[in-house]
């Protein structure tokens, strides 16, 4: 005779989980196999020496000053030297460059004269950050050369020099980036993207090995296990993967915080909490779905469609209250847009937990909302049918 | 010679045979049709509607001026009036404008100095400082833009009243000696959903092939295991027909959806779509091609119906930022490089892109054309060698029972 009780279903799920090595995939290798990509990958903050060319029709030693300036920010990189537009317009499309400077003839000649001759440079934004890069590597250069021609003019009329500085730029506005003032992107990107990859793991084991259960009919043994307590035979199936998916969270949050000094301006307590009840709210959310459509197949096909919209959905990149009012309160539906609230509140603004009491009372709300439905699985679960 | 050609014959029959068979597999089975039609046609429009206001528009900003002149009141009054920034109001302190932002009701604080009318007046240079939350770059990507014109154009004004206070006179005293002109290739007007959707549209198109397949793959597995390794609802075909076989029946369904994808949603969201769009198609059907196969290679992982989602959908983040999407291909190491170069979509996207919005030929696409074909060769070989390796396996399965009993 077999034992029974919470104790027992949970031996029994532990022995579920090892036989099976789709579980170490899914469970262990791929969140912090995406944490390690995003790691590698975006290791630089940011992709500098934008590839660039300058095409120089003038030839002088302004416009040859020029390319040596552009050079010698980080920036661009000048990768060639092109003789025309067509050329240049050319090897952007071939996608070899991301933009380049363009230099007319008499360049030097009229700028002297005074006739304003225009220097342009195009940026292709079809790619955001290398083109903003660029874009920003042009700009600098053409404003502080042409100031720099402006400066001396002023200073032949006689001005001196500090005041010619002031009319150069009588004014600045210092831009500061609240806790990521390096605007290094995989601190941005990192933070919100592996989290989301978790969720979508959490949703497809969660569902998993429930439904899987149905699927084969062991769910009747899974039951009896648990004295016939579905309440307990959930608790005794997800807790050791509540254990799991909190001590992978963790491993996470140290490779980020600790091991790559992510910004973490606030307390460690709190970031932990919010990982705890992150990965019950998302194991919550699945359990929701499962005991409306008990099936594998449908539940599992709704877990990813809905955990890969999280992505975009939970605005990340684009401003959540930027969005149509319509699709913008579908980012509230999902456990991921609190964990990234609190992440921005705690770890990067470093902000008093109050401003974000009602993030960690949502992941509560997604943890418990699973309840009014049980009696909805127990049913599915007492009598299996998989429809194929 | 004429057994030659009888063989050709029956070898083709073969392979229309399971073209119709494999019709009657996808259109049975609800789980593939949601990955052959839910997914290519909704959500390409569930993306782009979550991106297509496009630009981020009147970001709320709080003001703590301590100087109070006319001067930093227009100040303000111009940086109101830029498209990227609102402001919300005055606040007596930055203790209080913090607090504000800690409320999420601004995410910017402009400080005004107490000096700064002074500063002006007195022609020295005068410093304001903005503070910008960082939960999102492109929120600090808009104040920069904006911010930057409002500095260069007050520069300028302030620039010549001191010129004419201090009564200088000279040649082209009131601007630059050199003019400067900035041009946006592709997406010019910077929107968010026109960077972004030209990629994800081809990522799309190679995931959910992807996904299919796997799945009727899965489905397969399951009733080999039910059946001594033999799957009975498979025709009986040579495994160059078999692949080649199927492979008719998804293109076949992947042409309609191909032209949805290039051309349709580009045109109903007013994205770019400047390329021609028979080039275009012309360069996706290599990424069709080698998505099946690439899918067909893939499902030796598959052993099981349900392990198709869990195998695959999160692979397509990592494929998403593979193709230099966000993060840019140059800037990546060897390694992801390589990693990159396997997967058929990666080469889609960035030539997709460069003719889609950036309007360049297809002769100008050959290198990412080529490698697209050169990637579909090898995973038809590897594919035709994951179905030999499943008949082999069930005639040794076969021939252990039989022995057994």
């Amino acid at each position: 005779m077999q034992s029974t009780g919470f104790i027992a279903t949970i031996k029994r799920e532990i022995g579920r989980l090892t036989r099976r090595k789709a579980y170490l995939f899914a469970m262990i290798l791929v969140p912090l196999g995406v944490a390690l990509f995003f790691l590698s990958l975006m290791s630089e903050g940011l992709p500098l020496k934008v590839p660039t060319a300058v095409v120089d029709l003038d030839n002088s030693t302004l416009s040859r000053n020029l390319t040596r300036s552009l050079q010698a920010q980080e920036l661009t990189d000048i990768s060639m030297k092109l003789d025309s537009y067509h050329e240049a317009i050319e090897k952007v499309r071939n996608g070899e460059i991301f933009g380049f400077f363009y230099m007319p003839h008499n360049l030097e000649k009229d700028a002297v004269a005074g006739k304003k001759p225009t220097i342009t440079y195009y940026s292709n934004m079809t790619y955001f950050v290398p083109g903003t890069l660029a874009y920003k590597g042009f700009k600098t250069i053409s404003v502080t050369a042409s100031g720099l021609m402006a400066a001396e003019k002023i200073v032949e009329v006689g001005v001196n020099e500090s005041t010619a500085e002031v009319l150069l730029q009588p004014m600045t506005i210092d831009l500061h980036g609240l806790g990521n003032p390096w605007t290094n992107y995989s601190y941005y990107l990192t933070n919100s993207f592996v989290p989301a990859a978790l969720e979508l793991m959490i949703f497809l084991v969660t569902v998993f090995s429930i439904c899987q259960e149905i699927k084969t009919g062991e769910s009747v043994q899974w039951l009896a296990r648990a004295d016939g307590s579905i309440l307990k035979a959930l608790a005794g199936k997800l807790a050791p993967q509540t254990v799991i998916f909190f001590i992978v969270g963790m491993a996470i949050d140290a490779l980020l915080f600790k091991f790559n000094h992510f910004p973490m301006n606030g307390s460690w307590g709190a970031m932990i909490l919010a990982m705890f009840l992150f990965v019950v709210a998302c194991q919550g959310f699945a359990l929701f779905i499962t005991c409306a459509i008990p099936n594998l197949r449908m539940a599992l096909s709704i877990c990813s469609l809905l955990g890969i919209l999280a992505f975009s959905i939970a605005g990340f990149s684009f401003p959540v209250e930027q969005m149509y009012g319509a699709i913008g309160i579908f980012s509230y539906i999902l456990p991921i847009r609190y964990y990234f609230l609190i992440y921005i509140d705690q770890a990067l603004n470093g902000i008093p937990l109050y401003y974000s009491r009602e993030y960690f009372a949502a992941l509560l709300v997604f943890t418990l909302a699973f309840l009014p439905l049980v009696p909805h699985l127990k049913k599915n679960v007492a009598r299996p049918v998989y429809i194929l | 010679m004429i057994r030659f050609f009888h063989n050709i014959k029956s070898w083709t029959a073969s392979l229309l045979r399971v073209t119709a068979n494999e019709f009657r597999l996808v259109f049975k089975d609800q789980g593939v049709l949601l990955f052959f039609f839910f997914l290519p046609l909704v959500y390409p429009v569930i993306y782009t509607l979550i991106y297509n206001p496009e630009v981020p528009r009147d970001l709320a900003v709080a003001v703590v001026d301590n100087c109070r002149s006319s001067q930093s009141r227009e100040l303000v009054r111009h940086i109101d009036a830029t498209p990227e920034i609102h402001i919300i109001g005055y606040a007596s302190s930055l203790e209080e404008a913090r607090r504000w932002k800690n409320e999420k009701a601004c995410y910017g604080i402009l400080e005004i100095p107490a000096d700064y009318s002074h500063k002006l007046g007195r022609g020295e240079q005068a410093n304001v400082q903005f503070y910008s939350d960082m939960s999102l770059l492109l929120r600090y990507r808009s104040f920069m833009s904006a911010l930057t014109d409002v500095q260069l154009a007050t520069g300028a004004e302030i620039r010549s009243q001191l010129i004419n206070d201090a009564g200088i006179i000279g040649q082209g005293m009131g601007g630059t000696p050199v003019e400067n002109q900035s041009f946006m290739l592709g997406d010019t007007e910077q929107g968010f959903a026109s960077f972004v959707i030209p990629g994800i549209v081809i990522l799309i198109l190679q995931q959910s092939l992807v996904l299919g397949i796997t799945m009727l793959a899965g489905t397969s597995a399951d009733r080999r295991r039910r059946n001594r390794g033999y799957d009975p609802e498979q025709v009986d075909a040579p495994v160059g027909a078999t692949i080649l076989g199927k492979t008719f029946c998804y293109m076949f369904i992947y042409i309609p959806l191909v032209l949805y994808i290039i051309h349709f949603i580009p045109v109903m969201f007013n994205l770019p779509h400047i390329g021609d769009l028979w080039d275009c198609f012309l360069f996706v059907m290599p990424l069709v091609v080698a998505s099946i196969f690439f899918g067909m290679t893939v499902s030796v992982l598959v052993k099981e119906r349900e392990m198709s989602l869990v195998v695959v959908v999160f692979t397509s983040v990592v494929f998403l930022f593979l193709s230099g999407l966000t993060w840019p291909r140059y800037a990546m190491n060897d390694l992801w490089v390589w990693v990159g170069n396997a997967v058929p979509a990666i080469w889609g996207v960035e030539g997709f892109i460069r003719m889609n919005s950036n309007g360049a030929s297809l002769a100008g696409n050959w290198h990412p054309y080529m490698a697209m074909w050169i990637l579909a060769a090898i995973y038809f070989v590897t594919a035709c060698l994951v179905e030999w390796c499943k008949r082999r396996r069930a005639v040794v399965q076969n021939e252990r029972y039989l022995q057994n009993g």
